[in-house]
């Protein structure tokens, strides 16, 4: 259960706070999981419980999903693979 | 009695394999070559020469290994021969910093104009206009993290340069992104008027 109240700042500006800065700097390391040991769990703990920077958490999140979402709009052309197949089996491939 | 010894020719081309793992990535890596050339027909051409490279060089895949790294990296070598060539010359711009300046002192407005719209089932052809507008050297490193799925470090390897120069891309891909994003959603009606000095 997250707990955003016990921020000192409340809602307030995030760059009024060190922890804030530090967090957003790394915020992009820590949702694509290359933070690691003891940064990460410093991190998901101000996250946790911090409001401003959960909802930017939540946002970035959010949006980085939408983005992974898109990946199937997009796929190689049926005679584009035709066309390698037919190359590599020129080639010697069996199949 | 047969020996273990290998053959001269110690490794063949497996085919079942190379059919298995290679050909099930074309659409990873057709997407890949679309961030690096943007246009359809040069991107086919990557994608084809990128196979025919890497069943001929089958030998050299490191069983075990991420096999969409391995063709990742061929399909940029393909690409930067194809420039070297000089059948098109890519000028990358990565002093994009006015805009990425613009939106980070418009965070509000731009979080403001994507937040509602997140969770639409219909943004995917939208979110793929605008990775098509990035510049090709941030374009290249967010389709690699955020569509296909690579480390940082798989990134760097990928595309020949440091990972802080990765993370660096990465976040100022992104938020060009999110500026594209939010003008669509601007220009769908989704979202109220630009304050003054936003991204134009």
């Amino acid at each position: 259960m997250h707990q955003h109240d016990s921020h000192p700042h409340g809602d307030r500006p995030t760059q009024e706070c060190a922890d804030c800065d530090a967090a957003l700097e790394s915020l992009f390391d820590f949702l694509d999981g290359e933070l690691e040991g003891s940064l990460e769990t410093q991190l998901k703990a101000h996250v946790e419980r911090c409001k401003p920077c959960f909802e930017r958490a939540d946002f970035e999140r959010r949006f980085l999903a939408a983005v992974q979402a898109a990946r199937a709009e997009e796929r190689c052309p049926k005679s584009l693979r035709e066309r390698v197949m037919n190359t590599l089996r020129a080639e010697g491939l069996g199949v | 009695m047969m020996t273990d010894a290998p053959a001269a020719d110690a490794r063949p081309t497996p085919t079942p394999e190379f059919s298995d793992a290679a050909i099930a990535s074309m659409d990873d890596v057709y997407r890949f070559a679309r961030s690096l050339t943007r246009d359809p027909s040069d991107a086919e051409d990557v994608v084809q020469d990128t196979y025919l490279r890497a069943f001929r060089s089958w030998h050299t895949f490191q069983p075990g290994t991420d096999i969409r790294r391995w063709l990742f990296t061929i399909a940029r070598n393909v690409f930067l021969r194809s420039r070297e060539r000089g059948q098109r010359e890519v000028t990358l711009d990565e002093d994009q910093s006015a805009v990425v300046d613009a939106a980070q002192a418009h965070e509000s407005w731009v979080r403001g104009g994507l937040d509602p719209i997140l969770d639409r089932t219909d943004l995917g052809p939208a979110i793929t206009d605008a990775l098509a507008q990035l510049p090709e050297s941030f374009r290249s490193v967010v389709v690699l993290v955020d569509l296909e799925d690579q480390p940082y470090e798989a990134a760097a390897d990928v595309l020949g340069i440091p990972v802080g120069t990765v993370r660096s891309r990465l976040f100022r891909g992104r938020k060009l992104l999110q500026v594209s994003l939010a003008k669509h959603a601007r220009d769908a009606g989704l979202l109220p008027a630009s304050p003054t000095g936003s991204p134009a």
